[in-house]
């Protein structure tokens, strides 16, 4: 069977791929931010993961409000990056994991819960910026297949905590029976707090930052336990995408150890950073 | 959803309210629409039939105002491909504050820590 290998959680900041783009990442500016991924790649890198399941939110880039899922699942067999306005980025397309994907529908329709499939679409850097933190950038092919879930945390009504929380019950599930021998990481992306819109644009929490980072691996039911409107109020508007991590949190043990955290703030307009979970 | 202060949820009343504004920063995301745009702003926003008060808002941008109208951030960012702006100044001009000041007041001082 398939084997889980540990959880990642991070930011997913266009301005991270832009840095990266420019070569800024060794800059004074940049680096405290980049020298936080050390560790995370390196663990990655021993870690040899075949499959990446990257949980993470469309920004208005391949979906529009015509018709928006709740949750969405990619089956494809590659995933190029989308022109978010100002071109695609000169990364390499992003092979799928289309036979984990097939499992992990029917695991998911399953146990009701019912994603879009998406057998042909692109992905925006709330995949992209994770893959580069956590694999590097690399010139030709990425190390790893994809397994893309999108969540909608744009337009309201967006899922629940418990049920993101639910959503990763089910993908250990599906992780645990998939025939084969294939390592997997489960990657929660997205946040930490920052609000993009209205007059409390700008605000950042940085206690809440810190508390969420120290306590994801320890006290997830801390989190769970929270509502939307809690997100929003305590993380910011568009910080309420934490609420994705808890689909990688669900989909571990209770008990995990905290391997690495690491926070930068501002970075952009949000708070920063990344947490490295193993199974105990 | 209860209201939290000075936080505009995108929830039906936007998607309502700002569809058309929003389908036209959605049609930026192509490199001929993006020229069509800087070629003639009038003729290209005249194709999504725009109200009087958004197309002002769009042609003005006034980045406050086509939030109130409906607008969601991450599809209005478009225009700032265009006619580059920071987000920090987008942040700034909803805050009601200048670069500067929202820098200081909202973002605060760098920290790191692991």
């Amino acid at each position: 069977m398939a084997h889980l290998v540990g959880g990642l959680g991070t930011s997913h900041i266009p301005s991270i791929g832009v840095a990266l783009d420019r070569g800024q990442d060794t800059g004074d500016e940049w680096k405290p931010f980049f020298d936080g991924y050390d560790f995370p790649k390196s663990w990655v890198a021993e870690q040899k993961p075949d499959i990446a399941v990257v949980i993470f939110n469309d920004h208005g880039n391949v979906m529009f409000l015509d018709r928006l899922p709740t949750f969405a699942l990619g089956v494809a067999e590659r995933y190029e990056p989308v022109d978010e306005g100002w071109g695609p980025r000169d990364i390499p397309d992003f092979e799928g994991a289309e036979d984990f994907s097939w499992f992990l529908a029917d695991k998911m329709v399953e146990r009701h819960f019912d994603p879009m499939i998406a057998r042909e679409i692109e992905v925006d850097h709330g995949l992209q910026v994770p893959m580069e933190l956590f694999f590097g950038r690399p010139i030709e092919a990425w190390p790893v297949r994809v397994v893309p879930i999108w969540v909608n945390t744009l337009q309201y009504p967006i899922p629940t905590p418990q049920r993101c929380w639910e959503l990763g019950k089910v993908l250990r599930e599906a992780i645990d029976t998939f025939p084969g021998d294939d390592r997997v990481v489960v990657m929660g992306t997205g946040g930490l707090s920052h609000q993009l819109q209205g007059a409390r644009a700008g605000f950042i929490n940085r206690d809440a930052d810190r508390e969420w980072l120290e306590t994801i691996g320890s006290n997830p039911e801390r989190w769970t336990s929270m509502s939307r409107e809690d997100y929003v109020e305590v993380f910011g508007s568009e910080g309420a995408e934490l609420i994705m991590w808890l689909v990688m949190r669900g989909c571990m043990n209770s008990k995990v150890s905290l391997k690495h955290k690491h926070y930068v703030v501002p970075t952009s307009m949000t708070g920063a950073g990344c947490v490295v979970l193993e199974n105990c | 959803m209860p209201e939290i202060p000075d936080s505009p949820m995108f929830d039906r009343e936007g998607a309502i309210r700002g569809y058309r504004l929003n389908k036209m920063a959605m049609a930026l995301s192509t490199p001929e629409n993006r020229a069509a745009f800087l070629d003639d702003e009038a003729a290209f926003l005249d194709r999504f039939q725009l109200d009087v008060e958004t197309r002002e808002a769009v042609v003005n941008r006034d980045w406050q105002e086509m939030i109130r109208l409906g607008g969601n951030l991450f599809y209005i960012l478009k225009l700032s491909a265009i006619d580059p702006i920071p987000l920090i100044h987008i942040g700034a001009a909803q805050a009601g504050m200048s670069p500067e000041r929202f820098k200081r007041e909202r973002l605060g001082e760098k920290q790191w820590h692991t």
